[in-house]
């Protein structure tokens, strides 16, 4: 007998009340994320200034070892808070973080638009905010391994190649400051993915505008700064924004003379539209009155 | 009794969708039939808690419809009408990641999704990409995802929607195996009325936001009305002009057959007397099968 000829059968076993019942939507853009072209490429290139910054790390505390490599001021090897201003606000590390979302976050919500699952989704027991979170989750997944684990690896790292816990000592504040800004990036990095994927149902037309917004943001700036010379327009650029908390989040001064608030406040501005847009784009049914 | 519904209403801004529905559904099939607008969709969206009704209340399965959504969504499967899929999956992992939203442990869901599969007869494709199945497969495709979780109650929304005739038979006699063996109830919107004919004891006909008529689809056809088929020689006008103020329905067809839908309560002598007054002759009088083509018809009042 052939199973199709069984027929139907009932399900014996008993539903689970799961803790996190976002936690099965992160699974699958994780793992759909990985069967996209070019993804695991970029993902590895998007590994290699950790990798550098790790080497940073190694190399500050061998100095002597390395003294024929080093051409400038040895200070630049210097495991302290500029190092890790200067690895989470590096521009190339921004624009891989970008291209990751483009890669793994575009298709989030504009997938489920475009191939009508939201009503598969809430006709099951879940929360339109476990939804989103669900697919936030997934962003933040691939972004805080660019983020937070390198900035904890280099504080764990700095402490065994020295030996001594006197880099902790000296700045206490420094792991949870790799926390926080962590967090804030990625929290972010997260809402603008999401705002841009539920704007579309087009993967494509979301994938150019994610990449667009941010790089045009910091065009518009630069052009903007050289007509009127005014720091203020950095407000306009993304990148700007993030160096800017970057670097109060490090206890530096910022690259412009703007209060860093302002800059966050820029942030937190596109975070709570992203929050309404949203609220009002998921839903199981499209109604309209 | 599975669904209750009692003085439901629900407006899309100044269009009414639902204007006082009451509804009662126990075991086995219920066809949901009615006009485009009628708002059958409408109203398997406030069974799902996807809308929330502006007056009235309902119990699906003894959840209420206001208060109990997530309740209802767990014991309920649901097959919508458009195409529903996730890219770059395949029928397997997608039937399982809709069990396991449903709340069933993630093995279990995986090896479920198997046995739905099967069922549905997909077995043998549950491992290609969704985005190459045909429409008949995506119509398979959404039968599984709602029944993984086991539902006791199953909402399929123009379930033969897009298929070819051999297609639309094997849905049509999957769905019948489910509702009459299975312990499942359905609840199935068409404009297909062959097709709830077919699957269906029950029928719900709902009309402009009103439920127009409702009960057991043989019960309905008998007592609302009967139906003969009649064909006259003679001037014929006044005939009819006495007919439909007698409270018939009469339409007439290509063949100059008269086909008159007759309220239970009056006899067909008066139709012979009718015509001796109009001194018509009458050559054929056939009392005609009804089909529930003939119910909807005299209900929704449309041909």
């Amino acid at each position: 007998m052939v199973i199709s000829e069984q027929g139907y059968v009932h399900w014996q076993g008993t539903f689970v009340e799961r803790r996190f019942p976002w936690w099965p939507i992160t699974r699958l853009g994780i793992r759909l994320a990985f069967k996209r072209k070019f993804f695991k490429f970029v993902f590895s290139i998007s590994l290699l200034p950790a990798v550098m910054f790790s080497t940073g790390v190694y190399i500050s505390e061998r100095l002597d070892d390395f003294q024929f490599m080093l051409k400038g001021p040895d200070r630049l090897l210097e495991v302290n808070p500029v190092f890790f201003k200067s690895y989470f606000t590096s521009e190339p590390l921004l624009f891989l973080m970008v291209m990751i979302m483009v890669l793994a976050g575009a298709g989030l919500i504009c997938d489920d638009l475009k191939y009508n699952s939201l009503q598969l989704y809430f006709s099951r027991p879940l929360r339109k905010r476990d939804y989103v979170l669900g697919k936030m989750a997934t962003v933040f997944f691939f972004l805080l391994i660019l983020t937070l684990v390198p900035g904890l690896l280099f504080v764990l790292l700095k402490l065994i190649f020295a030996g001594s816990f006197k880099f902790l000592a000296n700045y206490p504040w420094i792991p949870v400051s790799v926390i926080a800004f962590s967090l804030l990036v990625t929290l972010f990095f997260a809402f603008y993915t999401l705002l841009v994927s539920s704007l579309s149902k087009n993967r494509r037309y979301v994938s150019i505008l994610l990449f667009l917004i941010y790089i045009f943001s910091n065009v518009f700036f630069g052009i903007f700064y050289s007509i009127f010379h005014n720091p203020y327009f950095c407000l306009l650029s993304i990148q700007c924004d993030i160096q800017q908390v970057g670097a109060a989040f490090f206890r530096q001064s910022p690259q412009y003379d703007v209060p860093w608030i302002y800059s966050f406040l820029v942030l937190a501005a596109i975070c709570c539209l992203s929050a309404f847009v949203l609220k009002r784009k998921i839903r199981g049914v499209e109604v309209v009155k | 009794m599975n669904v209750e519904l009692k003085d439901i209403h629900f407006n899309y801004g100044k269009i009414t969708a639902l204007d006082g529905v009451d509804l009662a559904l126990s075991e086995g099939a219920c066809g949901l039939l009615g006009p485009n607008g009628a708002g059958k969709s409408t109203l398997l969206r406030i069974l799902l808690g996807f809308l929330s009704p502006e007056r009235g209340e309902g119990r699906v399965l003894g959840y209420d419809i206001k208060k109990e959504q997530f309740l209802i969504r767990r014991s309920v499967g649901y097959m919508p009408e458009d195409d529903c899929l996730i890219a770059g999956m395949d029928a397997v992992t997608f039937t399982a990641y809709f069990g396991e939203m449903s709340g069933m442990p993630r093995q279990e869901a995986m090896k479920r999704a198997h046995d739905v599969l099967f069922y549905v007869g997909l077995g043998e494709s549950r491992y290609r990409l969704l985005e190459t199945y045909s429409g008949g497969m995506k119509q398979r495709l959404k039968l599984a995802q709602a029944l993984v979780h086991d539902p006791k109650l199953l909402f399929l929304d123009e379930p033969t929607s897009n298929l070819d005739p051999q297609g639309r038979n094997e849905i049509l006699d999957l769905i019948k195996d489910i509702s009459s063996k299975k312990d499942i109830q359905v609840l199935i919107s068409s404009h297909i009325l062959p097709d709830i004919e077919y699957t269906c004891s029950h029928v719900v006909i709902l009309n402009k936001g009103k439920v127009a008529a409702q009960g057991d689809i043989e019960a309905l056809k008998e007592i609302q009305y009967s139906l003969y088929e009649i064909k006259t020689k003679g001037e014929n006008g006044g005939f009819l002009k006495a007919l439909k103020d007698k409270g018939c329905r009469v339409e007439e067809t290509e063949d100059q057959i008269m086909k008159v839908y007759m309220p239970a309560n009056l006899s067909r002598n008066e139709i012979f007397q009718a015509a001796l007054r109009e001194n018509i002759q009458i050559r054929y009088f056939v009392k005609s099968r009804t089909s529930l083509e003939d119910l909807f018809a005299k209900t929704v009042g449309v041909d």
